[in-house]
């Protein structure tokens, strides 16, 4: 067995010449900063995790990590692919290692607020400590000030922060003034400040000399780990379990007598929960941060300045001023369009106003009254092409050249609307745009109009019924379709080169209401795929067939199906890295969010709900501009100097279960799906021989924590949680470019206000279909057996009933000899087993593996007894597998129970009454010192794979009467929960291991 | 979750509303009892209760010492402390202690209690507070069992019971291995109102017998590891002059056992009202015995609930 890759929380990071060590499960994992790469991962320790790392002047490096300490070279962790040998083990807990002034000395302070002191190869030189002292710490850190002068800042679990001196053994000061544990305390390079954060959520800074208390620091929703000073100690950056870093700036009023900390910035860094790590380079202004969702984030600290002034403020007043002409009492910008010359606006006087990008100065381009009060203003950037429409269908078109001289202008009167509210806008071809007029009467049509984006000429004029309840909010040109988002989650497609005078409609996409983009994605199959964004947050990608299409019926399908976790979704875009990236806002918080890899790009406050705003594309980046308080803004969102993420993660909670979608291989690896506890569903993929996991999708259906997924066909997969949820998914691997997930079932609750939890279910399929019958078993005991129809997408109940009164973990579904069996295990140790076969529509096919539909009505039934159940375990089972093939009219049954025991019990059938007799046993009391969680076959199912919370992964061979053990690993994946095996073509086998983080595992035997 | 449907969910939550206990722990001190009896024995006479705060395990101390014994006149010798860092409030026939359990004047003042004689049984429920590194997690409590097992070196009798509760991580096979060296039975036993999903069980060590030559002594500037010396056999004997290096440690899997009866109430399933398990649970919503203490946060709670911490940047 051999590990290949680790994913999983990240303790520490840190940045050195053009470099970010991370703390890596055990791992010391390089990279570079400026180009993402990773140099190399490096084991240093065996069992434990790197928890912090410290770099001395003279090119050592000291990794820590609860007992265990290692020192070697730079260059020994970027060329070996482990330095165990360098591995040193102490009595206690380590909470901070440093090197001293010199970096020839090694200092270990340990929980107990001992500091070991050491050379570089290990041998100690002295121990120091301070009487009195010894309650646990959580937190501590060194401040090597001189080779004479060490302090030692130890944040204890009684709200203190103890201040000694290391080699006077002498107590500085004892801080006093948070709440609760301690969880981080730092000493800033000028020896000023200590700056501390504890369980109370405070970030407080002490003065060092005096041990005065300067100021308090409020800001974060959750627990605070980690706090760094930088940029000369004028600021701090925080990390907490609220998944947010934060800049707090240190302000010193002019006498130099009170101190403020103001939070200048937050950024989300990482999902739910905890980030761990953080450091920041104050050459390049970035910070590094680490996570439980494994991933290690840099952020810029100057996103809107990096590459000069890339945001811009005006008042009306400013811009009169600059002007040099009168403004009307009350004028004030209407709409605008960006350009990559800067600016077009419109007042609520008419007046046309360019800003310049380059000159930074605002025009009077050009003033027409008839735009005054009523105005929309759109326009094609890419296109120089600025559009503006009053109320009463006059529409004037301006074109610039590259740097904003304004070459033509046209303008129309459009007959036949007896008012126009809305004007969109969209690229048609490589010669025109199409541009669309809506009246707020109903019963006025629509008009598209055709227009050379050269001449400004109307080519061809396009009018179409209106249908009912259609107020259109997006527009989308596809070959000769013009696609029209409207309120109640409506999608109108109109043919231009057809003869029908009515849209063909898709109605009620999602639950939400307004749609607020459709944009084409690719072509999969010969048939264009869209992605539909709802203001509430759902987003789709659905295929339609237009060709097929009619006003009478859409042929279309929705590949995939989601939400986003908060916020309003205003649209939507695949990047050049094939990532798909939202944007919308949260309250007043515009935000750009990258989807696939789950993390914030940026945010910008807005302003309150009405707000005026637009997204506009500009060279590789973005321009963001709105209206706030009546003042004019804009930001440049330009394309990140360094990349995004070094390292992308997974989940940021335990992985309750894993599934592999083992039917075929996809892109040199195969597709995955995890279940958190997280309440989210992730399909991923991994490379078998890299190891390297691709993020597709975090699905959000579930609101409460994951039992269970499992695919259990080549493209359907089961999810199921508490709150009684359980959905079937669909995934489609047509398209190139990335799989997609859809809900393609949702399966009835018993009660309006769920509370029960799903444990675990099964299936069985019908004989080439895709109904099945599937198996659910719940907290309460109950039982229930459904058929799922293909045709209908319905699930219908067939037999229900209930165990005793305790909960059900697991559940299979077995055939021996034409019969179905049901078995089930509880938390009271026992194997159940219960015969459907009389109580389902359904009999056995000849191979036992399908079943075939007998047309019996198809009625519920109460469940029947059970027809046997055996202890086997002195508490629950938490895993179990069977098997049927091997032998005829046998079910062999392995289970892993909470009592570290792993069996595997033979049943019988008899031949005649069909009833069930356990024929022989195997019993391994102590297969772990802990809870054994989930247990697979693979091999052809000779063997067995088991993991335990004690982090041990074991092989048995299960061939014979006994299970033998073959094969014992340490994983460093903590809360060990779930596996699953693929074999590969070569007969080699991977398995993933998940709890708090993901491995992948190659087997040989 | 409303207060009634925590109440559906989690029987040993109301049941423990209703028999007056501050918390449903109390319920896996008794079903470790139904297993072991070791509450059950009439010589049992000075019992100390670890980390006791809210007290539900004083309580079950209280009524099975004093309320459930027929023999009034046996009672008079008894005597039951409870120790926290936290105050607690007053349980009957429980002399509380708002001390640090690390410090010897602990440790004085319950032998002074005791007439100088020593304890019978010792137990801890305690736990520290969570904070998602699994590792740390687990070796604090561990810690945290360290801790409370100095002091009970030092007030258990020969022969002594002592019970704490422990997480089933990836290193207790090493707590396993220490405490074999100090009592002659270690079992993990898991009560059925300990989630089946938390790792929590309890270690239950059993007669108590230190080695000969060693002699317990509680000293604040001794470390732990330095407390056992000569006790347990510890990775740090190898030498005082170079950080030692790695070594596989001695590990041990102590026998599991599962108590509290697979008739008992299922920690993990979900009831219904008219269950007829819990028939005798009136339909209405009780209060909790014991309100939640103030948590240190409770400032920047308030500060949130006045949208002070709202996002503005």
């Amino acid at each position: 067995m051999k590990e290949i890759s680790h994913h999983g929380p990240g303790l520490c990071v840190k940045f050195y010449d053009e470099f970010v060590y991370a703390g890596y499960g055990p791992y010391i994992e390089q990279y570079n900063y400026k180009s993402g790469e990773l140099i190399n991962r490096c084991r240093v320790f065996r069992k434990n995790k790197v928890h912090g790392i410290s770099i001395s002047s003279n090119g050592y490096i000291l990794a820590y990590g609860a007992r265990s300490a290692a020192v070697c070279s730079l260059s020994d962790i970027s060329d070996n692919v482990s330095i165990l040998q360098e591995e040193r083990l102490l009595a206690e807990w380590i909470t901070c290692g440093e090197f001293s002034a010199d970096g020839n000395k090694v200092f270990l302070l340990t929980c107990y607020n001992k500091v070991i002191i050491s050379d570089i190869i290990g041998t100690i030189i002295g121990v120091k400590t301070i009487k009195g002292e010894r309650s646990i710490l959580y937190s501590g850190s060194i401040k090597p000030f001189s080779d004479e002068l060490v302090y030692i800042s130890a944040g204890t679990v009684m709200g203190g922060v103890l201040v000694w001196n290391l080699y006077e053994e002498s107590i500085v000061h004892n801080l006093k003034g948070h709440e609760g544990s301690i969880f981080y305390s730092t000493i800033s390079d000028n020896g000023k400040y200590l700056a501390s954060c504890s369980d109370d959520r405070s970030i407080r800074l002490w003065d060092l000399k005096t041990g005065a208390e300067l100021t308090i620091g409020w800001g974060h929703t959750a627990r605070i780990w980690n706090l760094k000073f930088f940029q000369d100690d004028r600021k701090i950056i925080s990390v907490s379990e609220d998944c947010t870093c934060r800049v707090w700036d240190i302000i010193v009023d002019e006498d130099g007598k009170s101190v403020l900390l103001q939070q200048s910035n937050i950024y989300e860094v990482h999902q739910i929960k905890n980030v761990w790590g953080v450091d920041v380079n104050s050459d390049h202004m970035i910070a590094v941060t680490s996570g439980n969702d494994g991933r290690l984030k840099i952020t810029d600290l100057i996103q809107t300045s990096r590459t000069g002034k890339e945001t811009g403020s005006f008042s009306i007043q400013k811009i009169q001023d600059e002007l040099d002409i009168p403004f009307e009492k009350g004028e004030i910008i209407k709409g605008f369009q960006w350009f990559s010359f800067g600016l077009i606006a419109v007042t609520s006087f008419g007046k046309i106003l360019k800003y310049g990008d380059v000159n930074k100065k605002w025009t009077l381009e050009l003033e027409d009254k008839r735009f005054s009060s009523f105005v929309i203003v759109s326009g094609i950037s890419s296109k120089n092409i600025a559009i503006f429409m009053n109320n009463k269908a006059d529409i004037l078109l301006l074109r610039f050249d590259a740097v904003g001289n304004l070459q033509l202008s046209s303008d129309y009167n459009i007959k036949g609307l007896k008012k126009s509210t809305n004007c969109l806008v969209s690229i048609f071809d490589r010669k025109s745009i199409i541009l669309l007029l809506e009246s707020p009467n109903p019963r006025d049509r629509l008009i598209f109009l055709k227009i050379d984006n050269y001449n400004l000429d109307i080519l061809q004029e396009f009018r179409f019924n209106r249908p009912d309840n259609f107020v259109t909010t997006c527009m989308e040109a596809f070959e000769d379709y013009i696609l029209l988002g409207s309120r109640f989650s409506t999608i109108g497609i109109f043919n231009l080169k057809g003869s029908d005078v009515d849209p063909y409609l898709i109605r009620k996409l999602t639950p939400g209401d307004t749609i607020t983009s459709v944009s084409f994605v690719e072509i999969e199959k010969k048939l264009p795929i869209f992605s539909v964004t709802n203001r509430d947050g759902y987003f789709n990608f659905i295929t339609i067939d237009l060709k097929r299409s009619s006003c009478k019926r859409v042929h279309f399908s929705v590949l995939h199906s989601n939400k986003v976790s908060k916020g309003f979704l205003e649209g939507a875009y695949i990047d050049d890295k094939n990532q798909y990236i939202t944007y919308g806002f949260k309250s007043s918080l515009f935000y750009m969010y990258n989807e696939t890899n789950c993390y914030e790009i940026m945010s910008e406050p807005c302003g309150g709900a009405h707000r005026q705003w637009n997204l506009f594309p500009d060279g590789r980046g973005f321009v963001l501009v709105y209206i706030k308080a009546s003042d004019l803004h804009y930001r440049k969102i330009r394309e990140p100097r360094f990349p995004a993420v070094l390292k992308n993660g997974l989940h940021g909670r335990e992985i309750r279960d894993i599934s592999i979608l083992k039917s075929q291989p996809y892109k040199n690896g195969y597709l995955f799906c995890t279940a958190s506890e997280d309440t989210t569903v992730r399909l991923s993929h991994f490379d078998q021989d890299t190891g390297d996991i691709t993020n597709y999708w975090l699905q959000r259906k579930h609101v409460s924590g994951l039992q269970r997924c499992k695919f259990i066909n080549h493209h359907l997969m089961i999810s199921c949680s508490a709150r009684e949820e359980l959905f079937l998914w669909d995934i489609d691997q047509d398209s190139s470019s990335r799989p997609y997930i859809s809900t393609r079932a949702t399966l009835p609750t018993s009660s309006d206000i769920p509370d029960l939890r799903i444990m675990d279910f099964d299936v069985k399929f019908l004989l080439n279909s895709d109904s099945f019958l599937l198996a659910t078993v719940y907290s309460d005991s109950v039982i229930k057996v459904w058929s799922f129809d293909e045709a209908t997408n319905k699930f219908a109940l067939l037999i229900e009933g209930r165990y005793e009164t305790c909960c059900l973990l697991n559940v299979k579904l077995e055939s021996v000899a034409k019969q179905l069996y049901l078995i089930t295990t509880p938390t009271d140790g026992h194997v159940v087993v219960y015969n459907i076969t009389d109580y389902i529509p359904y009999e056995l096919a000849d191979n036992f593996q399908f079943l075939l539909e007998n047309f019996n009505e198809c009625k519920t039934l109460p469940l029947p007894n059970y027809i046997t159940k055996f202890l086997v375990h002195q508490s629950g089972i938490k895993t179990f597998c069977t098997d049927s093939e091997s032998l005829p009219r046998t079910i062999k049954i392995f289970t892993g129970g909470d009592d570290n025991a792993i069996a595997m019990n033979i049943l019988k059938v008899d031949a005649d009454s069909l009833g069930i007799i356990s024929s022989s046993s195997s019993f391994i009391e102590d297969a772990a010192s802990s809870t054994i969680t989930s247990i697979s076959l693979f091999d052809k199912n000779r063997k067995l794979m088991m993991t335990s919370v004690d982090q041990l992964v074991k092989v048995w061979d299960v061939t014979g009467d006994d299970l033998v053990p073959i094969d014992k690993r340490y994983t460093t994946i903590a809360d060990t929960g779930s596996l699953d095996v693929v074999t590969l073509e070569d007969s080699s086998t991977l398995s993933l291991i998940g709890g708090v983080g993901i491995s992948l595992w190659k087997l040989a035997f | 979750m409303g207060k009634s449907s925590k109440d559906k969910r989690d029987l040993y939550y109301r049941k423990a509303k209703e028999q007056g206990y501050r918390a449903r722990s109390a319920f896996k001190l008794l079903q470790l009892n139904e297993q072991f009896h070791f509450l059950d024995d009439p010589n049992l006479k000075r019992v100390v209760d670890l980390c006791a705060a809210p007290g539900s395990w004083s309580q079950v101390l209280s009524r099975k010492l004093f309320t459930e014994d027929p023999d009034k006149e046996n009672t008079k010798d008894k005597k039951i402390i409870a120790v926290d860092l936290q105050p607690m409030s007053p349980i009957d026939n429980v002399i509380t202690l708002q001390a640090d359990i690390t410090h010897p004047k602990t440790l004085a003042k319950i032998l002074e209690l005791f007439g100088n004689e020593k304890a019978d049984f010792v137990c801890s429920d305690g736990a520290p507070d969570v904070t998602g590194l699994h590792d740390l997690d687990e070796y604090v409590q561990q810690q945290l069992i360290m801790s409370a097992l100095q002091l009970t070196t030092c007030i258990l009798k020969t022969g002594g019971t002592f019970i704490a509760k422990i997480f089933r991580g990836r290193d207790i096979d090493l707590l396993y291995s220490q405490l074999g060296f100090l009592f002659k039975r270690v079992i993990c036993a898991k009560p059925r109102s300990s989630r089946g999903t938390s790792l929590e069980a309890f270690i239950v060590c059993m007669d108590y017998s230190p080695p000969k030559n060693w002699f317990p002594e509680l000293d604040v500037n001794k470390s732990v590891t330095e407390f056992f010396e000569g006790c347990m056999v510890t990775k740090d004997e190898s030498s005082n002059d170079i950080l030692p290096a790695w070594v596989e440690e001695d590990r041990v899997i102590a026998e599991f056992m599962s108590c509290g009866g697979l008739d008992s109430y299922d920690s993990d399933a979900t009831y219904h009202i008219d269950d007829d398990l819990s028939s005798n649970i009136a339909k209405i919503s009780l209060d909790p015995v014991q309100m939640p203490t103030n948590p240190p946060y409770k400032k920047a709670l308030e500060l949130k609930r006045s949208g002070k911490l709202t996002r503005a940047i």
